[in-house]
């Protein structure tokens, strides 16, 4: 329970929002998508770590368990834009 | 022209599937209301099973599959893989029992009779709640091959909150549904079944308890 909070402080402190329509957890600024997958499957620990990794210019980064498709990120990206 | 979605592929499923859902859930909802007669003649006053039964919609069922996929985002260059087969509530059967020990003999009369004593069990679980939230089975009925039904068995009062919650909010609104999901929403919902459950027990605690005739 305590990581579960602990995960959903994090994310929203980081400026993440969770959307409801794509079950995950955006943040636009910083061009970044958990998946609630990814959320469950991994340590506080560890996404903070990939909260605090750094993205290319223009570029969005796609953290689930499964790498998305091109298509699919293409569709994600353009959504959360 | 435009080359057709994944979405205009599974509408085309869900028709062409619709007779055998409808099939499917009529011979559930007759087999499970036949295997509960004993067990709904011997209520007392106060207690009750009820039987429903629904096909899911087009759309809904759409959006459950697409849930089902990590970011909630069909991939359209593997549009052939999706199929609403793959969904086991198309068709389903909920049955509610109050108090929470005919919940339990519902579930076991069930399980004793064919399809159901087949049926791979589903339950819905909730952390820190060691019983599960009801008891949930799939499999297939003689009518179909191909699609598999659901049978829910679920204490009266947390079925009635289910049903509550999908007309007040996901019926009008089907993509809030990913809200429930949501690692916000995981204490608040705890914090309701265990209200719900702690109702019950009490209720039925109290009235084995009355030294009086039973209401």
């Amino acid at each position: 329970m305590l990581t579960v909070v602990g995960k959903k402080q994090l994310l929203e402190d980081a400026g993440f929002a969770y959307s409801f329509d794509r079950l995950s957890y955006i943040n636009r600024e910083a061009r970044k998508v958990f998946s609630l997958e990814f959320v469950q499957d991994h340590s506080e620990a560890e996404i903070k770590e990939f909260i605090d990794q750094s993205v290319p210019p223009g570029e969005w980064r796609f953290y689930f368990n499964s790498p998305p498709s091109e298509a699919v990120k293409r569709e994600l990206s353009a959504i959360f834009r | 022209m435009n080359e057709r979605t994944v979405e205009d592929r599974l509408r085309e499923e869900y028709f062409a599937l619709s007779s055998d859902v409808r099939r499917v859930v009529e011979e559930l909802e007759a087999e499970v209301r036949h295997c509960l007669v004993p067990l709904s003649s011997s209520l007392h006053k106060y207690e009750k099973i009820e039987v429903t039964s629904r096909i899911k919609d087009c759309e809904s069922a759409l959006g459950a599959l697409r849930r089902r996929q990590e970011g909630a985002t069909f991939d359209p260059d593997r549009a052939d893989s999706y199929t609403l087969t793959s969904l086991n509530d198309l068709a389903g059967v909920r049955v509610l029992a109050f108090p929470r020990s005919r919940w339990i003999e519902a579930d076991t009369t069930l399980r004793r009779h064919a399809p159901f004593s087949s049926w791979t069990p589903d339950p819905v679980l909730e952390d820190e709640i060691e019983e599960p939230l009801a008891y949930k089975y799939y499999g297939y009925c003689s009518r179909s091959t191909k699609l598999r039904a659901e049978l829910q068995i679920a204490p009266m009062l947390i079925g009635l909150f289910w049903q509550v919650e999908h007309s007040a909010v996901y019926k009008p609104a089907p993509q809030l549904k990913g809200l429930l999901v949501s690692l916000e929403m995981q204490q608040p919902l705890r914090g309701v079944y265990k209200a719900l459950r702690a109702f019950e027990t009490e209720f039925e605690r109290l009235v084995r308890r009355d030294p009086l005739d039973k209401p």
